[in-house]
């Protein structure tokens, strides 16, 4: 989730913690044509374990799949404003685990999800009372593999109150957790979310904490959680940054993600990081671990991801197809002849 | 209309024979516990039961076929049926109790839920009930959801009225696919669904697409002038099998003119007389009639 996507400012959420040091030095991020990075990772195969894709156009789970996008996570958030109901919540969880993944599975692509409260809207109190009652309706649905995203915005007790209530719910569930940590006072809320999962409990292993960078990664490694990495144009990580990271910590318990949401952001940030990763001779099976397997590892300990579905590409359900106003055509995606005139 | 005890006994053989031990301790369990606690059960199936398509014995599926008309089984989950199971084992003694439980299910349910839900609706109480429900799935873009109401789901048949029954067969033909899957089709077929067919044909026929030669079928008890003009259009047709519905369905009517126009297609008249062209010979599954010509 991004907060920061009307800023001018060029990754201001590393320079406020006041840890750009080589940043002068080195380029952030490498915009890279779909051309110039094809044959880097011709055969390679992506696992996204954050992207909000309800945000999304058909031309991007189009432009995902040719570029190795097999499966994705897509957690639930907050939809650029407030809710101002039950009902609002009721129908965007359903709509996770039903319209939008029917939408991706017709393009190709697994789509599992998170579902939780998340920390802006947990302010609502009275609201968020009733929406932490329907959340077991939806957290034992099948391909549902966390509670997320959870965690701190402003860090207040309200916040703290339901991130705590929720980390519970994972717990009967047994379900891992995608927390997410805050753009403002950003070390402080992140350790502060790893000290609350611990004391409620929770093995590290379990808990993916996201939206990492240089100043907080090597605490959220030592302690046993995962580290999730979100390449997102300007407010996040840089893709040139990412390949530092993988080279200093190595691949283990770290995840790239793309983030992709409603503000300026790439769904394509894996696959061209991972493209990145290999024209600065990083292996291909580092590669694979940061950008596929470890995400799958984490997540798959809800029992709900089956590889196998995937790994080899998703079958598209012959029973499934649909015509007429709807998406698939002839059991193959549609395809829109871009640069031409005529539309059939 | 399905007994539910009837179909919630036959459900209990075929799951028991099927799952494994623990996984039939467990279902059985909470298709007695309280209606919340089967709720949740109904959620969490797959967590606790190995998806694997339902086997049937040659005695199972002829019992099947004597308690519930029309419906079938084929492609079946036991994750699917268990949740049907479920749904027959819920208690039916307080109709308003009953009837939000069901809502509630509905408003939260994901693909696979729905499926069970549609599938279900033959077999739960107070059918008339269920009725808005139904046409919600009509309304559904997501494939495997409209399927459960519309293919082999004996409800609609005997629940929707004429407009709903149309607006469901239309759609089937729109999104491709075979109309022969319908339970009820020629029982429930009128006058103005064979108009709006004509209607429809036209406008595909207009923007340079095909009509799966099937749906003609619909047509021979209300064979008209208007009609006719169809038939000539298929009759004159380059693909092989609209000839032949055309034939089928002039053959099937009481129309004179129709079944004079089928005198000028010898062939094709004696093999639909001596029945070596049926419309089975027409019931295709993977139709792409949205690819132009």
């Amino acid at each position: 989730m991004n907060q920061n996507n009307n800023s001018d400012e060029r990754n201001p959420s590393h320079f406020e913690e006041g840890g750009g040091l080589a940043a002068q030095e080195m380029p952030e991020h490498s915009d890279l044509n779909w051309e110039e990075y094809r044959e880097a990772i011709r055969g390679m195969r992506f696992f996204d374990p954050h992207i909000h894709m309800t945000s999304r156009t058909t031309d991007d789970y189009q432009a995902m799949f040719d570029a190795g996008i097999v499966a994705l996570i897509e957690p639930a958030f907050w939809l650029g404003q407030p809710r101002t109901g039950l009902s609002s919540f009721k129908d965007y969880y359903s709509s996770l685990v039903n319209w939008e993944r029917f939408r991706s599975s017709q393009f190709g692509i697994k789509h599992y999800c998170t579902i939780g409260l998340n920390s802006r809207e947990a302010n609502n109190e009275p609201l968020a009372e009733q929406v932490m009652e329907i959340l077991p309706l939806f957290l034992y649905k099948e391909g549902v593999v966390g509670v997320g995203e959870i965690g701190f915005d402003d860090q207040t007790a309200a916040e703290e109150k339901y991130y705590r209530a929720q980390l519970e719910l994972a717990k009967q569930a047994k379900l891992p957790v995608q927390v997410h940590t805050p753009h403002r006072d950003k070390k402080n809320g992140t350790e502060r979310s790893m000290a609350i999962a611990l004391e409620h409990g929770l093995d590290p292993a379990w808990v993916i904490i996201d939206h990492n960078n240089e100043e907080t990664v090597e605490s959220v490694l030592d302690q046993g959680f995962y580290a999730g990495f979100t390449i997102y144009p300007f407010t996040k990580m840089g893709n040139e940054r990412m390949v530092k990271v993988v080279e200093r910590y190595g691949p283990e318990r770290i995840m790239v993600n793309s983030a992709a949401d409603w503000g300026i952001s790439d769904p394509l940030a894996l696959p061209k990081t991972a493209a990145l990763m290999k024209m600065r001779g990083i292996p291909d099976d580092v590669i694979k671990k940061v950008t596929y397997q470890n995400a799958i590892e984490a997540f798959g300990q809800s029992g709900q991801i089956d590889e196998s579905v995937f790994a080899n590409g998703l079958a598209i359900d012959q029973s499934q197809k649909m015509n007429g106003n709807t998406i698939l055509r002839g059991g193959q995606q549609p395809r829109i002849a871009k640069d031409s005139l005529l539309i059939k | 209309m399905v007994l539910t005890e009837d179909i919630n006994r036959l459900f209990a053989d075929l799951l028991r024979a099927q799952l494994t031990e623990a996984e039939w301790r467990w279902l059985e369990e909470k298709s007695t516990a309280s209606p919340l606690e089967l709720m949740t059960a109904f959620v969490a199936v797959p967590r606790f039961i190995g998806r694997q398509t339902v086997a049937l014995s040659t005695e199972q599926a002829i019992e099947l076929a004597e308690t519930a008309t029309g419906l079938s089984l084929e492609n079946w989950t036991t994750v699917r049926l268990s949740r049907v199971f479920l749904l027959t084992s819920l208690s039916v003694s307080d109709e308003a109790t009953y009837i939000r439980h069901i809502e509630t299910l509905f408003d939260t349910a994901e693909m696979n839920e729905l499926v069970a839900l549609y599938s279900a609706l033959p077999m739960l109480a107070f059918p008339g009930k269920w009725l808005f429900r139904a046409t919600e799935a009509v309304r559904s873009n997501v494939g495997d959801v409209f399927d459960a109401l519309v293919m082999h789901n004996p409800y609609p048949a005997k629940h929707f009225h004429e407009a709903a029954w149309n607006q469901l067969v239309l759609k089937t033909i729109f999104n491709d696919k075979p109309i022969h899957k319908i339970v009820g089709l020629a029982e429930r077929n009128n006058a103005d669904l064979a108009r709006m067919l004509s209607d429809f044909a036209h406008e595909r026929w207009a923007a340079g697409r095909a009509v799966a030669p099937e749906v003609w079928r619909l047509t021979p008890g209300f064979m008209n002038d208007r009609l006719l003009d169809d038939m000539k259009h298929l009759f004159a047709s380059k693909n092989s099998d609209d000839q032949k519905a055309a034939a089928l369905a002039c053959f099937h009517s009481n129309y004179g003119p129709a079944l004079a126009l089928l005198d000028n297609h010898e062939n094709l008249k004696n093999q639909v007389g001596h029945g070596q062209l049926t419309w089975a010979d027409l019931e295709f599954n993977d139709l792409n009639t949205y690819e132009s010509k």
